[in-house]
């Protein structure tokens, strides 16, 4: 079904609840009575055509409007890139690591095996914080900079002073694949690990690790497909200013 | 599992295509995509084994030299936008021809790829030159090492690493540790 600005929000988190996400990052709480979309998004300060874009491509794989995405302010997109990023820190990855943490505990006594599991997933929140933070750090206090310029007509003075050298290109020199090790480790569990006796919290944690996985595929997608080619086209705005 | 990328514009034909291909149920996996600049990364995430492409983006350049390199074993499969004469080659579609006819091409085609190496991929061991291959990977050597060690070139080696990766569906280093442990390749003292 096609999501559109007079749908119940109510109705549309039980046509999809995994928007539960989008909307909790987009920056609106739960809530809304009979309100429509539309109702919701104007009482929180949201675009209601911006959230509509963004729910109807998570929802449905095949809708993707690049182009309509690039009209959207930077800000926005960023604005919901870091929720994502603090979601997938601060509550997905501990969730996974506690329910390994716990699979060592209780097998500690017949197999190492869920150890090297653990130092796996150690290695890869590491290397995923790294990629994260210089995002945040860089990326887009860059791209924030850029957008105020392109608004104001100008190099402000902290453009010039901080950004003057850096371009999305140095970024996506060391830019790098963060979904590798996931599709490894779901593969590990699936195919090779000897299972333990409790399935139970063995297909959880498999089934936590799909959501990551899906998670993060989304989340490089907004990243590759919309952010990235929209900063090369701020970069080039400003240069012709 | 047939893995199948869909490189078509046409989000109809693409979508069309799916479906017949769906029908076809044989276990398959299939990744659409709609433009020339997808295709590197879909090639080398989903390593397809079949190739289903409209020739408005195999013309493109660089695309043909892709598919070369990183799936040279794909079965590649073309879709004109214009009609084509009947009994024309099996690996010839076109977005006039009737439901018949796609599905019966369609069908040997996938059959063709399934025979030939989904068997292979299907008796997932790895051959002896693998196993040393991975061993060395697993302690964390370079390409370039293991190369100098087996007395192999560095091509020899990567396309030995492409192979592990398939076989196994572990594309990190550390992820091909894991599995070399579990697997008792390697002991876990020798890589700390």
């Amino acid at each position: 079904m096609l999501i559109t600005a007079d749908m119940k929000m109510a109705d549309l988190i039980h046509l999809d609840f995994q928007l539960l996400a989008v909307i909790q990052r987009i920056g609106i709480n739960l809530g809304f009575r009979e309100k429509t979309i539309d109702e919701v998004c104007k009482e929180n300060d949201v675009d209601t055509d911006f959230f509509i874009q963004i729910a109807r491509s998570f929802h449905d794989k095949d809708y993707f409007p690049k182009e309509k995405f690039f009209t959207f302010k930077a800000e926005w997109l960023i604005h919901f890139l870091r929720r994502t990023h603090q979601c997938i820190l601060e509550y997905k990855i501990p969730e996974i690591e506690e329910k390994i943490k716990l699979m060592v505990e209780d097998l500690k006594e017949t197999t190492r095996n869920y150890e090297l599991i653990k130092n796996f997933f150690t290695e890869y929140i590491r290397e995923l914080r790294v990629h994260m933070e210089l995002e945040e750090t860089q990326v887009f206090p860059y791209v924030l900079a850029l957008s105020e310029c392109i608004e104001s007509k100008t190099k402000t003075e902290g453009f010039e002073k901080y950004f003057n050298e850096y371009n999305i290109q140095r970024y996506l020199e060391d830019h790098n694949d963060i979904e590798e090790k996931v599709f490894d480790l779901k593969n590990i569990l699936i195919k090779y690990l000897p299972p333990p006796t409790d399935s139970c919290k063995y297909n959880s944690l498999l089934f936590e690790i799909f959501k990551l996985e899906k998670d993060l595929q989304d989340h490089s997608k907004l990243e590759d497909k919309v952010l990235i080619p929209k900063v090369k086209l701020m970069e080039n705005e400003l240069e012709n200013l | 599992m047939v893995r199948i990328l869909v490189a078509e514009p046409s989000y109809l034909v693409r979508k069309g295509l799916s479906t017949i291909l769906n029908e076809l149920k044989t276990v398959t996996q299939i990744e659409e995509i709609s433009s020339a600049d997808e295709i590197r990364e879909a090639l080398t995430s989903i390593i397809p084994n079949m190739i289903i492409i409209n020739t408005t983006i195999s013309s493109m350049p660089q695309v043909e030299e892709d598919i070369r390199k990183h799936t040279p074993d794909a079965a590649v499969i073309s879709i004109f936008n214009t009609p084509i004469p009947k009994n024309t080659n099996e690996k010839t579609l076109s977005v006039f021809d009737d439901k018949s006819v796609l599905i019966n091409k369609l069908r040997s085609q996938v059959k063709s790829v399934q025979q030939t190496y989904i068997q292979q991929e299907n008796s997932e061991e790895l051959s002896e030159r693998e196993r040393e291959v991975l061993q060395k990977i697993a302690l964390g050597k370079t390409n370039k090492e293991v190369a100098n060690e087996l007395f192999i070139s560095t091509h020899t080696v990567i396309s030995h690493r492409k192979n592990i990766t398939r076989k196994l569906g572990i594309k990190t280093v550390s992820g091909l540790t894991v599995y070399a442990i579990l697997n008792q390749i390697i002991s876990m003292e020798d890589i700390s």
